[in-house]
C-alpha cells in the first residue's frame, strides 16, 4: 500500500477510536505503532506472491515494536521536559498559599472604583493568579467561589458575573507558567523560553481588552455594575502585601527565563519553592501536601504519556508522508497565507468544542504546524495564537468548558445565562486574536528582545 | 462471588498504584529540591552540581511510568467524552470494553519493546551524555511501569465485561470518573477543598 494511503486510514481510524472515547494517548501510540507496521512491513512483502497488508503488518510489527520501544525514554528524558511538573506542583500548591484571596483583596482595593469595578478587579486578580497557575479551569473554578459572591452582593447581574469569571479563567494559558505552551515547544521543537516569555505580553492585552469591555459596557448600562467608593490609598498600599507572594514568583519564573539566569525547570522549581515555603506559613497540613504532590504527580504522568503516545504517531506520519502531503496540498491553493491562516483557526474553534485544548493540539500539530512553518509564519507566534484559539473554545458555546466549571460550583447561575455573560468576552477575543494576527510584534517582541534572540 | 472478588483485587491492586504513584509524586518534590539546589550552588558556591542534567532527564521518564496505571485507574487521561456521556448502558460498556482492549494490545506491545530497549542499554552497559550514569534503571522502570499497567488493564477490561453482561450492576473495578473530561477539574477540586478549609479556618478564628 502507498505511504500515504496508510497515513490517511490511520488518521481515519485514529478519529474513530478517539470518538469512542479511547484515551487520546494510547489511541495515537497504537495508530503509531500499526502504521509503523505496515510501512516497515511493506517493504519486506513480495506482492507478485499475492502478499498484501496483513502480511505486511505481521512482518514488520516486530520492528515497528522495536522502534515504539525506544521513544518512551528517547522522547521523554529530555531536559526541557522537566519544566512540566514544576509548572504542574505550582499550581496545585499556590491554592493552600492562599495566593487566590490575596490576588482579589488587592485588587479589589486597587480597581472597585471604575465602572464595572469589581468586574474589572476580577479580571485583574485572574491574571495574576495566572502568574501561579497553569490551568484555565481550575482558575475559573476558584473565583467562582471568590468574586462571584462579592460581586452578586453588590448587584451585579448573575450572568455577567458569572461570564466575568469563565472568561478571565482563560487568562491562565497564556500567562506563565503556562502548561500547554510548554507541551507545544515539546512537540513542535521550540524553545520552551521563548514561548513562555512570548505569552506574557498577549496575556496582559488580552486581560487589558477584557477590562475595558467591561468598562464600556458598564458606561452604556451603568445599572450592570455599580462603582464602589470609600477606600483611601494608605489601604491600597497595604492591601500590595496581598500580592506579594504572587508577584515574587511572576519575578522568579519570568525575570529566571528572561534574563536567562535560569532555565525554565529551574524557574519553575524556585517559584514552586516560594509557594510551598507560602504554604507552609499559611498552616498547610501534611494531608493537603501530600494530596498536592500526588495530584500534581497525576497530572504530570497524564501529560508525559500523552507526550510520548502522539510522538509514536508522529513517527508513523512522518514514514508516510503525509504531513508534507497535506503541506504541498495547501501550499497548492495558491491563496493568500491569512486565509490559510483563518481556516485552520476556524478549525480549531470546531475542534475546540469536542475536544480537551491539550489532545486537540497534539493531535493536530503535526499536521497543522508545517504548513504554518512554510506558510513563513513563526513558529512560537503561531503558539500564541494557536493557545489562544484554544481558550477562546473554553467559553463558546455549547461546550465551552469554564461556562461548565463556573456554573457547577454555582449552581444557583444556571448555563444559558453564563453563556449570555460570555458573549462579549467571545468578541473580546476574537478582538486580541485579530490584533495579534495584524501585529505580530505583541507577540514576538519580548522574546525577541531576549538573551541570544 | 466474582464481583467480590473482582472489587476486592480492584481495591489491592489499587493500593500498590497509590503506593507507586506516591513514589512518583516524592520523585516530583525532590526535583523541585535538585533543581533549586543547583542554581543555589551555581550562584552561591560558583560550583554546579555534577550530573544535575543527566539527573533531571532519567527522573522525568521514571516519574512518569511510576505514575501510569495509578493516572488509568482514576481515569486521569485525557479523552473525548462528548459522545459516551450520551450512551446509556450496554451501549456505553461496550466502547469502553473496546476501548480496554485496544489499550491493552498497545501496552502488550510497548512492554516488548520497551523491555528490548532496557535490555540492549543493560548489555551494552550504555551511559547517560554527561555525568556517565547507567541508563538502564531508568529504562526497566518504564518497561515496569507498563507491566504494572498491562495487569491494571486486565482487572478493567474484567470489569467492562461484567458490565456488558450485567449493564444495570455497580460499575466495579473500571476507571472512576473522578475527573470527566479536563483533567484541570481534579486540580480545581483540590482548590475547592483547600478553599473550604480556609473558610473553616477563619470562621474559627472569628469564632474566637
Amino acid at each position: 500500500m502507498e505511504p500515504l494511503t496508510t497515513g490517511i486510514i490511520g488518521v481515519g481510524i485514529l478519529c474513530f477510536l478517539i470518538s469512542i472515547g479511547m484515551h487520546v494517548a494510547y489511541a495515537g501510540a497504537l495508530i503509531g505503532l500499526l502504521g509503523l507496521a505496515t510501512a516497515m512491513g511493506g517493504r519486506l512483502i513480495d506482492p507478485e506472491a499475492g502478499e498484501g497488508l496483513f502480511t505486511a503488518i505481521v512482518l514488520g510489527f516486530p520492528r515497528a515494536v522495536g522502534v515504539a520501544g525506544t521513544i518512551p525514554f528517547a522522547e521523554l528524558a529530555h531536559y526541557s521536559l522537566s519544566v512540566l511538573p514544576m509548572f504542574v506542583l505550582i499550581g496545585y500548591m499556590a491554592y493552600h498559599a492562599q495566593l487566590t484571596q490575596g490576588a482579589f483583596r488587592c485588587m479589589r482595593m486597587w480597581f472597585s472604583w471604575l465602572p464595572g469595578g469589581l468586574a474589572v478587579a476580577t479580571v485583574f486578580a485572574t491574571a495574576a493568579f495566572a502568574a501561579v497557575s497553569g490551568t484555565s479551569t481550575a482558575t475559573a473554578a476558584v473565583f467562582s467561589r471568590i468574586a462571584i459572591p462579592e460581586m452578586l452582593k453588590h448587584g451585579y447581574k448573575p450572568g455577567f458575573s458569572a461570564g466575568v469569571v469563565a472568561a478571565g479563567g482563560t487568562l491562565a494559558s497564556l500567562i506563565p507558567p503556562s502548561g500547554i505552551l510548554v507541551v507545544y515547544a515539546i512537540i513542535v521543537e521550540e524553545s520552551v523560553g521563548r514561548l513562555l516569555v512570548a505569552g506574557f505580553i498577549p496575556g496582559i492585552l488580552s486581560a487589558v481588552i477584557y477590562a475595558a469591555a467591561i468598562m464600556i459596557r458598564v458606561k452604556l448600562n451603568p445599572s450592570l455594575g455599580v462603582p464602589v467608593y470609600g477606600v483611601d490609598w494608605g489601604t491600597r498600599v497595604r492591601a500590595l502585601a496581598d500580592i506579594w507572594g504572587i508577584a515574587a514568583v511572576v519575578f522568579v519564573v519570568m525575570g529566571g527565563i528572561y534574563t536567562g539566569v535560569m532555565t525554565p525547570t529551574e524557574s519553575g522549581a524556585v517559584g514552586a519553592m516560594i509557594v510551598f515555603l507560602l504554604s507552609l506559613r499559611r498552616g498547610m497540613t501534611w494531608t493537603q501536601f501530600s494530596t498536592a504532590i500526588q495530584e500534581s504527580a497525576k497530572t504530570a504522568v497524564m501529560i508525559i504519556t500523552i507526550i510520548w503516545g502522539i510522538l509514536i504517531m508522529v513517527r508513523f506520519l512522518g514514514y508516510s508522508g503525509l504531513p508534507a502531503a497535506v503541506e504541498s496540498l495547501i501550499l497548492g491553493l495558491e491563496i493568500d497565507r491569512i486565509w490559510v491562516l483563518i481556516i485552520i483557526l476556524l478549525i480549531y474553534v470546531v475542534l475546540g468544542m469536542f475536544m480537551d485544548a491539550m489532545g486537540m493540539l497534539l493531535i493536530t500539530l503535526p499536521l497543522v504546524h508545517p504548513i504554518i512553518i512554510s506558510l513563513g509564519y513563526e513558529s512560537v507566534w503561531f503558539g500564541i495564537i494557536v493557545v489562544k484559539m484554544v481558550e477562546i473554545c473554553l467559553i463558546t458555546p455549547p461546550i465551552g468548558l469554564n461556562c461548565f466549571v463556573v456554573s457547577g460550583v454555582r449552581p444557583d447561575i444556571p448555563l444559558p445565562s453564563v453563556f449570555k455573560g460570555i458573549w462579549w468576552f467571545f468578541i473580546c477575543d476574537v478582538l486580541t486574536v485579530a490584533l495579534l494576527i495584524a501585529f505580530p510584534q505583541i507577540v514576538m517582541w519580548l522574546p525577541n528582545t531576549m538573551f541570544g534572540n | 462471588m466474582f464481583d467480590l472478588w473482582l472489587e476486592r483485587v480492584d481495591r489491592l491492586y489499587h493500593g500498590l498504584e497509590t503506593a507507586l504513584n506516591g513514589f512518583a509524586a516524592l520523585l516530583l518534590f525532590v526535583l523541585m529540591w535538585v533543581a533549586c539546589t543547583e542554581v543555589f550552588l551555581r550562584y552561591v558556591f560558583n560550583s554546579p552540581m555534577h550530573g544535575y542534567v543527566d539527573l533531571v532527564e532519567i527522573m522525568i521518564p521514571t516519574m512518569g511510568f511510576f505514575g501510569l496505571s495509578y493516572c488509568q485507574r482514576l481515569a486521569g487521561h485525557i479523552r473525548m467524552e462528548l459522545l459516551l456521556k450520551r450512551l446509556r448502558g450496554r451501549a456505553l460498556w461496550v466502547p469502553e470494553l473496546i476501548g480496554t482492549f485496544a489499550t491493552l494490545l498497545i501496552c502488550g506491545a510497548m512492554i516488548k519493546g520497551t523491555w528490548d530497549h532496557f535490555l540492549r542499554a543493560y548489555q551494552i552497559g550504555d551511559t547517560s551524555m554527561d555525568a556517565g550514569f547507567q541508563v538502564w534503571p531508568p529504562k526497566l522502570i518504564i518497561c515496569l511501569g507498563f507491566c504494572v499497567l498491562f495487569l491494571r488493564l486486565w482487572i478493567q477490561l474484567a470489569g467492562y465485561l461484567r458490565l456488558v453482561v450485567h449493564p444495570d450492576a455497580r460499575p466495579i473495578g473500571v476507571p472512576t470518573d473522578e475527573t470527566t473530561q479536563d483533567p484541570a477539574r481534579s486540580e480545581a477540586e483540590v482548590a475547592h477543598r483547600a478553599a473550604q478549609e480556609t473558610e473553616e479556618t477563619e470562621r474559627d478564628q472569628w469564632n474566637r
